[in-house]
Parts: C-alpha cells; sequence; structure tokens
C-alpha cells in the first residue's frame, strides 16, 4: 500500500452498504472513462474497484478478471456482471452490465444521429481516412504484440497456423477459428498464465 | 421484424467470437457486417471504429449501438447492443459460481491459450484484410507504417488514440 492508497482509506466511506445507487454509479464511471476498450479498461476497473471502493482484493480482482478474459465479449461489461453478482445478487449483475453500457450507449446513439451528416463534409472525411489507416497500423501492432508474446513455441505456432488457415484459406466464419483454436490448445498448448492477461 | 432478427443474429455471433474485446471486433465486424449483410460499406465501418476508439466503451458495444441505429433505428440500437453482450451474460450466469475454482483450472488455461492464439490469428488475418481496402495508394502505406512503428516505438506508453488523431491530422493535411 502506498500513500495514495492511504488517503483514499480515509476518505472512503468504509463499511457503508452497498446500493443499487452507487453499485449504478460506479460502473457508469467506468464505462464512461474508459477509451478504447479491452484491457485499457483493467486499470480503470482495478483502481475503482479495489483501491477506490475497496470491493475486493487485488486477487479477488484478478480471479474475475480471468474469468472475464475466459468469456467472450466486452471486458469491462464481464468484470461488470461479476462484481455486480458478487454484491447484490442477480438484480445487482443486472445493473451494473446496465450502468456500463449506457454511456457507450448514449454517445453512439448521439454521434450516429448528429455526427454522421458531416461524415462526408470534405475535411471530416479527410480526418477519418487518416484515422482509419491508424487503425491498419494499430491492428499490426496488435499482431506485433500479441505474437511476440504467444508466438513461443512449436505447439502455439500450429494452433495460430490452424486459425490462419480457417479464417484466410477457407474463408470460414471468424468464430469458427476462435472456436477451433480453442479446443486445439486444449490437446496441444501449455495452460496460459493470468498474468499473460494483462498489459505488460 | 426479419431486419431485427437479422440484427439480433449477426451481433450474437460478433459477441460470441469477440474474445478479449477490442480489436478482435475488428475482422468479426468486417465479415457480419459489411460482407455477409451489406449494412455498411468498408469506409463507414472504418469511420466507424475510429469513432468507436474516441469514445468511451467496448469496441463491440460501440459497432452494435451505431450499426443497429442505422439499419433500425433505436429499436436496432437496443436489439444490436443486448444481442452482442447476450453470449458474455449467459456463459458467465453459467459459470460464475464456479469463479474461484475455474481460476486455477490447468484445462482451462490450455483452453485459453489455444483462443489467444485464434484471436491472434483473426488479428494477423484482420491486419492483411482491412489493410488491403484502408490503404489506397503510397501514401496510404506510408502513414501506416509510420503509425505501426510510433506503436512499436513508444510500446505501452502511448495511448492509441493519441496514434489515430495525430493520423487524422496528417490526414487532414494531405488528403
Amino acid at each position: 500500500m502506498n500513500r495514495y492508497d492511504d488517503q483514499h482509506n480515509n476518505r472512503e466511506q468504509k463499511g457503508r452498504p452497498v446500493t443499487d445507487l452507487i453499485l449504478f454509479w460506479t460502473f457508469f464511471r467506468i464505462g464512461s472513462l474508459t477509451l478504447g476498450g479491452g484491457l485499457a479498461m483493467a486499470t480503470v476497473m482495478r483502481h475503482e474497484l479495489v483501491l477506490k471502493r475497496q470491493w475486493l482484493t487485488d486477487e479477488d480482482f484478478m480471479a474475475e478478471m480471468s474469468l472475464a478474459t475466459l468469456v467472450p465479449g466486452a471486458i469491462a461489461v464481464n468484470v461488470a456482471y461479476l462484481q455486480g453478482r458478487r454484491l447484490r445478487g442477480k438484480a445487482g449483475a443486472a445493473t451494473a452490465v446496465f450502468a456500463t453500457v449506457l454511456p457507450a450507449f448514449g454517445l453512439i446513439l448521439l454521434i450516429a444521429n448528429v455526427a454522421l451528416l458531416y461524415f462526408n463534409h470534405l475535411w471530416v472525411a479527410a480526418f477519418l481516412r487518416g484515422c482509419a489507416i491508424a487503425v491498419g497500423g494499430q491492428l499490426a501492432f496488435a499482431g506485433f504484440i500479441f505474437g511476440r508474446r504467444y508466438l513461443r513455441n512449436w505447439q502455439n505456432a500450429v494452433v495460430c497456423a490452424v486459425g490462419l488457415a480457417i479464417v484466410a484459406g477457407l474463408q470460414w466464419h471468424p468464430v469458427a477459428a476462435v472456436l477451433a483454436t480453442g479446443g486445439l490448445g486444449y490437446l496441444l498448448c501449455k495452460p496460459s498464465q493470468p498474468s499473460d492477461l494483462l498489459p505488460e | 421484424m426479419q431486419i431485427a432478427l437479422q440484427l439480433f443474429r449477426s451481433f450474437l455471433l460478433i459477441g460470441i467470437g469477440a474474445y478479449g474485446g477490442g480489436l478482435v471486433t475488428i475482422p468479426l465486424i468486417q465479415h457480419e457486417i459489411v460482407v455477409n449483410q451489406q449494412w455498411l460499406t468498408f469506409d463507414q465501418m472504418a469511420s466507424l471504429l475510429a469513432v468507436a476508439q474516441m469514445t468511451p466503451g467496448p469496441i463491440a458495444v460501440n459497432a452494435a449501438t451505431f450499426v443497429g441505429f442505422q439499419v433500425n433505428g433505436v429499436m436496432g440500437a437496443a436489439i444490436a447492443t443486448f444481442a452482442v453482450i447476450l453470449p458474455a451474460i449467459l456463459i458467465l450466469l453459467w459459470l460464475a459460481p464456479f469463479v474461484d475454482r475455474i481460476s486455477h483450472n490447468r484445462s482451462v488455461f490450455k483452453i485459453r491459450q489455444g483462443i489467444q492464439l485464434g484471436v491472434l490469428s483473426l488479428i494477423l488475418y484482420a491486419t492483411w484484410s482491412y489493410g488491403a481496402i484502408a490503404i489506397k495508394g503510397w501514401l496510404d502505406l506510408l502513414i501506416g507504417i509510420a503509425a505501426f512503428a510510433v506503436l512499436v516505438a513508444f510500446e505501452g506508453k502511448l495511448h492509441p488514440i493519441a496514434v489515430i488523431l495525430a493520423c487524422g491530422v496528417v490526414g487532414l493535411l494531405v488528403f
């Protein structure tokens, strides 16, 4: 525990029961503060849930993250479900998931209604074309990072090659590649460590 | 009604495949929304992905809301958003009571390793299939390589949004 944590300890209303409103507000903040999605959310969620609210220990948080990344879907939504359930049962789970999704839902609706009109505007189109190219660079970067981390032995290389063969060679649905590699991983791969899931 | 069911089905599939969220949804969205259903053109999807990264919330959820709204209004947005999170919720509903046992189980870690490799294969494929369409000339390729090089050079120290915004500004200047 560092000094920063201690300050939070003093300020937080410890021991107060978790109401649905606090649950809603906490996950509404998480949903609003996490740009870009994915594992970037882990840092924000740890700050809100472990350090600020102290609803769970780091170890419990890692267990939840571990399960949240094991099932498909957005990590923030999955953690919201698990945490809501832990604190307030199924109703709490529903509240937390709803609160996490709500900011994104509202904002995108707004953008779809307003900004869409400007997508074809000359300057906006040029800006978005630049952004779109950057997303391509980002994909290559993600491939580079994940490849360096996971392609450490021949078993992993084989599983990855099978995934590529399914999606690029056979042109099957990408979901088929994920399901097939999951099954093949069970047969071939060494177990992954939960620490592999967090950004280095 | 027909369109609502199609929306539901498409985003249910995206929800099943989106392991780890984030970038892996790109090949799924491209496959389902652009190629199969043709609800968006590639350029619209690329713009959507850029916007989705600059706004809060998971990319898959942002994409579901946006495409749902485009196809079938607010109702469509609600259906698609619900469908994209439904697979995860159903699986968690079933698995959550065993959270402690599962998070220490070796077989589960093996399956997960395999899934992560599947996600890697999707991202490698997406780099090609997305890049082949997004990059329309030498200038585009140069910007893309520069974005990649900057991300590698400042690995972990630079938020991807900064690179996306910077490329947007470059786009504003050159296109």
